[in-house]
């Protein structure tokens, strides 16, 4: 007896959302889309009961990636469920589950072991985040009145933010069945909008911080002190400083690498073994398994940094080899120094003064990062194209059960996936690869709003699938007959 | 038919979680209605609970 039949069980029985009957009107769909965006920002803003003074982020810099905000109901934001996922990714491309995702018996099983997963990550992030860092502390005040004292607030509010978690995990389900896209993807697009909306347009007035244009409105009208362009500390005001100049042309940049690279492709000819003239083609992307395997190795150097975080605020004296850590909980030295992300140009310019570092301690931190992020990119990018069926072998069987053949070969599952070897594992490794490089390079240059580059990739990568969805729905929506042909879209 | 658009697709944009058609008898299905509601109360209860509190 395997693991299937002892756990199945538990993971037939996990709740899940309905799936609707019938076609969902392109409205509808949109409606659901919306209405889900506005309940996730409400949330975002519901801040935790019993909660004292906060210290700081413990996502930090990650947050961009890792959506939801601190010291909300949604302090744990997708992160849970990108754990969850960096653990099934893994399990699942060395083929160690031994699920079939084309057996309807294996994908209930695979869709109960995603939640399991993700409960089990709840716990594994929640609770050292509660009780054994101080990023969430106990409001003194209330477990005085409290019965049940600080472990009493420490466990409300541990059942908050677990609450909120799931939340979100069956939020980004009814996105994904009942609306456009994927519930991850939008919670990843609205926070970095909503961060670079206000790097843009920001005033004084709103908070501490000044954007981009009101502190061009200001620079140019005199009323923002800008030293003397001619000397050198005023050419890097103007493009590190006050004037951001390095900042926009960054942002300017990965909007324009990313939409070009979505659009490298090999296309894959082919036409229809019956109906004469109708053509096809069969699209291999340069980035074939998109950018999500990129928040997965993302995520994982996320964790390290957790990790060294809970160790610091756990051992007394940790030794310097391991890490050091500043004021406001960033690293300074050590192992996890060298581990954590080039988050802003602040982490790297050793020739400014925002970095105590010396030069070649960022360049071995650089070099690591930059290696962590192409291999950790192409290895993730194989599993994903594996574990979601997007492999020479299953897109093969998918092009011969359309009717599609590639013209000039035998109508043959086997000689279709001989031509999809040819191109899509080495696709897939240079689309991941690469992806890696530019988060790098983009965290490196920074971003307007102090978003962190590969959130931005991230958000307008998914920005432009979703624009490629909808363009899809909206041409089946006119044309009914396009829903037989695309294979599905729900009947 | 029933496989072909949940297996990846051809152009599909998966999220990082995957659903899929087949469901089991024993599942516990929720409406997204029910999700939303509660969704909203939680957070309304929250929000009331610090007031009163502080």
């Amino acid at each position: 007896m395997g693991w299937k039949e002892a756990a199945e069980p538990v993971l037939t029985r996990m709740p899940s959302v309905v799936r609707p009957e019938g076609h969902v009107p392109f409205r509808r769909k949109l409606g659901w889309t919306a209405g889900i965006l506005v309940l996730y920002f409400f949330l975002t803003n519901v801040t935790l009961f019993g909660l004292g003074t906060e210290t700081g982020d413990f996502y930090g810099q990650f947050r961009s990636i890792l959506a939801g905000s601190q010291g909300s109901i949604l302090q744990l934001g997708i992160g849970p469920i990108v754990t969850a996922s960096i653990v099934l990714q893994l399990l699942g491309g060395a083929d160690l589950l031994g699920l079939d995702t084309n057996d309807p018996r294996d994908q209930i099983l695979y869709q109960g072991l995603q939640k399991v997963l993700v409960l089990v990550m709840i716990c594994l992030t929640g609770i050292p985040m509660v009780f054994a860092s101080n990023f969430l502390p106990a409001s003194q005040q209330l477990a005085n009145t409290l019965p049940g004292g600080t472990f009493g607030v420490q466990s409300l509010i541990f059942a908050q933010i677990a609450m909120g978690a799931i939340l979100i995990l069956f939020m980004d389900e009814i996105v994904s069945k009942w609306g456009v896209g994927s519930g991850i993807g939008l919670f990843i697009i609205a926070g970095v909008s909503q961060q670079l909306v206000a790097g843009l347009f920001a005033w004084q007035g709103l908070g501490n911080v000044s954007g981009f244009f009101p502190t061009w409105f200001g620079i140019l009208t005199g009323s923002v002190e800008m030293p003397s362009l001619l000397t050198a500390e005023g050419i890097q005001a103007l493009f590190m400083g006050p004037g951001q100049l390095l900042a926009l042309v960054t942002t300017v940049l990965i909007f324009a690498v990313v939409v070009y690279a979505e659009s490298v492709r090999v296309e894959i000819p082919l036409s229809h073994a019956r109906v004469k003239g109708a053509r096809g083609r069969f699209p291999v992307k340069l980035i074939y398994a998109s950018v999500l395997p990129m928040i997965l190795v993302r995520a994982l150097q996320a964790n390290i940094q957790f990790l060294g975080r809970i160790l610091a605020s756990q051992l007394e004296n940790m030794p310097a080899w391991l890490g050091t850590y500043g004021q406001n909980g960033n690293p300074t030295g050590g192992l996890f120094y060298y581990f954590a992300p080039i988050q802003s140009p602040g982490d790297w310019m050793w020739w400014t003064a925002q970095t105590t570092a010396e030069a070649w301690q960022v360049l071995i931190r650089v070099g690591i990062d930059l290696t962590f992020m192409v291999i950790g990119g192409a290895i993730f990018a194989v599993f994903w194209v594996e574990t979601t069926g997007m492999g020479p072998e299953a897109t093969a069987r998918q092009i011969q059960n359309s009717g599609m053949q590639i013209p000039g070969f035998r109508r043959n599952p086997q000689v279709i996936e001989k031509v999809m070897e040819r191109y899509i594992p080495q696709v897939t490794v240079i689309g991941g690869a690469l992806v890696g490089v530019l988060a790098v390079a983009a965290n490196m240059l920074g971003t307007i709003g102090a978003v962190s580059g590969t959130g931005l990739l991230l958000t307008v990568s998914i920005t432009y699938k979703l624009y490629e969805e909808i363009a899809e729905e909206q041409l089946m929506e006119m044309h009914p007959m396009m829903r037989q042909m695309f294979g599905g879209g729900g009947n | 038919m029933s496989s072909g658009q949940n297996s990846g697709g051809l152009m599909s944009s998966a999220g990082l979680v995957r659903y899929f058609d087949a469901e089991d008898r024993n599942a516990i299905r929720v409406d997204p209605k029910t999700v939303v509601a509660f969704g909203i109360l939680f957070g309304v209860g929250i929000q009331l609970l610090n007031i009163v509190a502080l």
